[in-house]
């Protein structure tokens, strides 16, 4: 198929063309524009700018949804490039698949957003921390909507800058610079795959927009499919932090909790299943089997790391690690909407999770479990939206968790009944750590308060406050995490069969499982109880419920999987520590190879020279002293026949003249 | 008769002239032997005009004494801007041209 025939087939007529598209990722850009340049003015307004920003985009968003319902793709373009040929053409385009990440975006941004305005209220780079956050907002909103691999990829960068920025925003400490740096370099490993792979596509199929690399994809030989969507896959593990990527995502909890909540749990880390699954069909059944695998390892790794951790945020950290292995496991069985389904859910539940950590974080100056406890009573209104998150992610029914996981599970039934096991296996461990997590944080006994501030998840502002003792949050915190406690009630209703799916028909799947599996809906509601009860006997009452025989074995994983399976360790140890070595031993080759070499250069031109200068002085300056002399010599013999007088002169003339005269006539 | 008579005074007024030049000190003496030298042209031009008939001779001997009265006046002019400079108006005082 020609070129211009393939251009044509994207002109359907489901294809509406709206250039107000800009508008949406524009409303928070400008916003950032503004409070890098005035925000220090703006003070306490600058947290208000940036949610209005992106309640006008969520608008916007709004405002598509009947189009979107209706089938219709949304678009924009504009010329980038004339100069090449073909042209590029850059644009926006919103389908199902990334109307569903802008509302995630925008609206969970909206939310946490209002939310940093109290969680930040006393920092000193209060207006700074809202110009990040619009900044990325704009560029995750970019990379939603971006039809052109070239223009995602940008939009890619940008937020993992902002990602950096937002991990180290409070870089006096150096674990959060640290972290920020640990962040930076670790998906940027993926993103070198993800840009190895866009070059190979453009080198290969010539062009790099979405909608003709789906038409065109049948052209490309299936190896070659097969290593561009490896590649992209690696751009994808690297930013939703999958298992060999992995060790970023938990050291950014040291970042503000907003940010964890808004980047490191809801949106940025979703991009990489987003861009999974925009690129499906790129993606070969051998490539699809490597995504299963990576996302299944991740998802039971993470979540037994999860069981161990006593850091509030860690806990949180790994739980979303193993989610996003969930969703990627989905996307290997291919299953796109399922895992945007999941996407969405858990966009609401983990970032209700990580503000509701937060308000505790924000109350007690505390992120430690040891700590912690029996907070309930003190602040029993976070407690509760706490809880209602907890069982949502444990996939109660009939909250959203329960509707995205059940029909993940009911699709893993149906490929591979190994596969609804070990994902069963999940979703217990699922129930059994975030239950941990919010029974010991808010039930049983007060904590010691020993230690108190020692661990920082705290501005160094509101740490000089920190006497106020417990407390609810401000409500400036707690309405947004209300609104996140609906959806994380209720947003799973757009995908469940009592509405008729109307989420699965926004992604354009036909063929949905209609009606509610009893079996699956059983299975998975007694792996969320098990799990539940786990965690109340072993989590919280600290019964052993292992036999004496398994006990050494069970202390021995448990001690493995507090130590997050020496993956850190191991990198330090045969990657770090290696290139460290080598880098060193570089040095010193530089410092006495290339040094020596140099100075020796140097030192042996100076002699050179100095014998050249001996024999410049010597050879050269008496050659040309010698010329002047003897020349000037000869010049005073002469000297003497000039002597003025005419009339010796005209004698020479008149001899001369005579003796001529004579020759000639001769 | 007169070729045997006046060529040998012609040779004899332009030998003296040059003796004069070469050994005079006084600068209007070398002028006034720089006139003799001219005159054994001029008899030569008259001469030898007599000689062979040819008349154009005798302008070239008008010519020359136009040039002998432009010549005196310069070199008298010379003398004089000598005696100012040099402070002298003997030729082998005057050694500007000495290297």
């Amino acid at each position: 198929m020609g070129y211009e025939a393939a251009v044509q087939q994207l002109l359907t007529p489901t294809t509406i063309p709206l250039p107000q598209l800009v508008w949406i990722p524009a409303y928070p850009l400008v916003t950032f524009l503004v409070l890098i340049l005035w925000g220090r003015r703006l003070g306490r307004f600058s947290g208000w700018l940036a949610g209005l920003a992106l309640a006008c985009s969520c608008g916007v968003v709004l405002t598509l949804a009947n189009a979107v319902f209706a089938g219709y793709r949304i678009v924009t373009q504009w010329t980038w490039l004339s100069a090449t040929n073909p042209r590029w053409t850059f644009g926006l385009s919103v389908d199902g698949l990334s109307w569903v990440m802008l509302v995630v975006v925008t609206a969970v941004g909206m939310m946490i957003t209002i939310y940093s305005i109290g969680y930040m209220r006393d920092d000193p780079r209060f207006s700074r921390f809202f110009a990040y956050l619009s900044l990325f907002c704009a560029s995750m909103l970019g990379l939603v909507m971006a039809d052109h691999f070239v223009l995602l990829y940008m939009c890619w960068e940008l937020v993992g800058l902002c990602s950096y920025l937002l991990i180290s925003f409070w870089f006096e400490k150096p674990a959060a610079a640290a972290a920020g740096r640990k962040a930076f370099l670790t998906t940027r490993i993926g993103d070198t795959g993800l840009f190895l792979g866009i070059l190979l596509l453009a080198w290969t199929a010539g062009e790099l927009r979405f909608a003709y690399l789906s038409l065109i994809r049948h052209q490309l030989q299936p190896a070659l499919l097969t290593a561009a969507s490896l590649l992209i896959f690696l751009g994808a593990a690297g930013k939703s932090a999958q298992v060999p990527l992995h060790v970023w995502l938990p050291d950014a909890m040291e970042g503000p909790t907003p940010v964890s909540a808004l980047i490191h749990a809801a949106t940025m880390v979703a991009a990489g299943v987003y861009l999974v699954a925009r690129t499906l069909f790129l993606f070969t059944p051998e490539s699809l089997q490597v995504v299963l695998a990576i996302g299944l390892i991740t998802h039971l790794f993470a979540g037994t790391v999860a069981l161990t951790m006593t850091d509030i945020k860690r806990v949180l950290a790994y739980s979303t690690l193993s989610q996003l292995g969930l969703m990627m496991t989905v996307l290997g069985l291919g299953a796109a909407s399922l895992a945007m389904f999941h996407l969405a859910t858990h966009a609401c539940f983990k970032a209700l999770l990580f503000l509701a950590a937060g308000s505790v974080i924000h109350a007690t100056h505390q992120q430690e479990l040891a700590h912690l406890g029996g907070l309930r009573r003190v602040m029993p209104w976070t407690a509760f939206l706490f809880l209602i998150a907890a069982l949502s992610m444990s996939g109660c029914f009939p909250l959203s968790g329960f509707w995205s996981k059940d029909a993940m599970l009911l699709e893993a039934w149906h490929s591979r009944p190994w596969l609804f096991w070990t994902l069963l296996v999940g979703a217990m461990m699922t129930a059994a750590y975030i239950f941990r997590l919010y029974l010991r944080c808010f039930e049983g006994a007060a904590g010691q308060t020993a230690g108190r501030g020692a661990h920082g998840g705290h501005t160094p502002a509101s740490a000089a406050s920190g006497g106020a003792g417990r407390h609810e949050s401000p409500l400036v915190m707690m309405l947004p995490m209300s609104v996140l406690a609906l959806g994380a009630v209720g947003a799973g209703l757009a995908g469940s069969p009592w509405l008729h799916q109307p989420f699965f028909r926004l992604l354009g799947v036909t063929d949905v499982h209609e009606g509610i599996d009893v079996f699956i809906l059983t299975s998975s509601t007694a792996a969320a109880a098990m799990g539940i009860w786990l965690a109340w006997t072993v989590g919280l009452k600290r019964r052993v419920l292992l036999p004496a025989g398994l006990r050494p074995l069970g202390h021995r994983l448990y001690e493995l999987a507090a130590h997050k399976y020496y993956v850190d360790e191991i990198y330090e140890r045969f990657l770090i520590n290696p290139f460290l070595a080598a880098t060193r031993g570089l040095a010193q080759f530089d410092l006495r190879v290339i040094d020596g070499a140099v100075n020796g250069a140097g030192s042996a031109s100076v002699l050179l020279s100095r014998w050249k200068e001996r024999f410049d002085r010597a050879v050269v300056d008496r050659l040309v002293n010698g010329l002047a002399s003897t020349i000037r010599q000869a010049g005073s013999l002469l000297r003497w026949i000039q002597t003025g007088v005419i009339q010796q002169y005209l004698l020479v003339i008149v001899v001369a003249v005579v003796v001529l005269a004579s020759v000639v006539r001769r | 008769m007169s070729s045997a008579l006046f060529v040998p005074l012609a040779h004899a007024l332009f030998c003296l002239g040059v003796y004069g030049i070469l050994t005079r000190r006084h600068a209007i003496g070398i002028l006034l032997s720089i006139e003799l030298i001219l005159n054994a042209a001029v008899l030569n031009f008259a001469l030898f005009s007599r000689l062979f008939s040819h008349v154009a001779a005798q302008i070239f001997a008008l010519f020359i004494i136009a040039l002998a009265a432009c010549e005196a006046v310069v070199g008298l002019a010379i003398v004089l801007s000598l005696a100012r400079t040099a402070k002298t108006v003997f030729a082998d005082g005057a050694t500007l041209l000495k290297g």
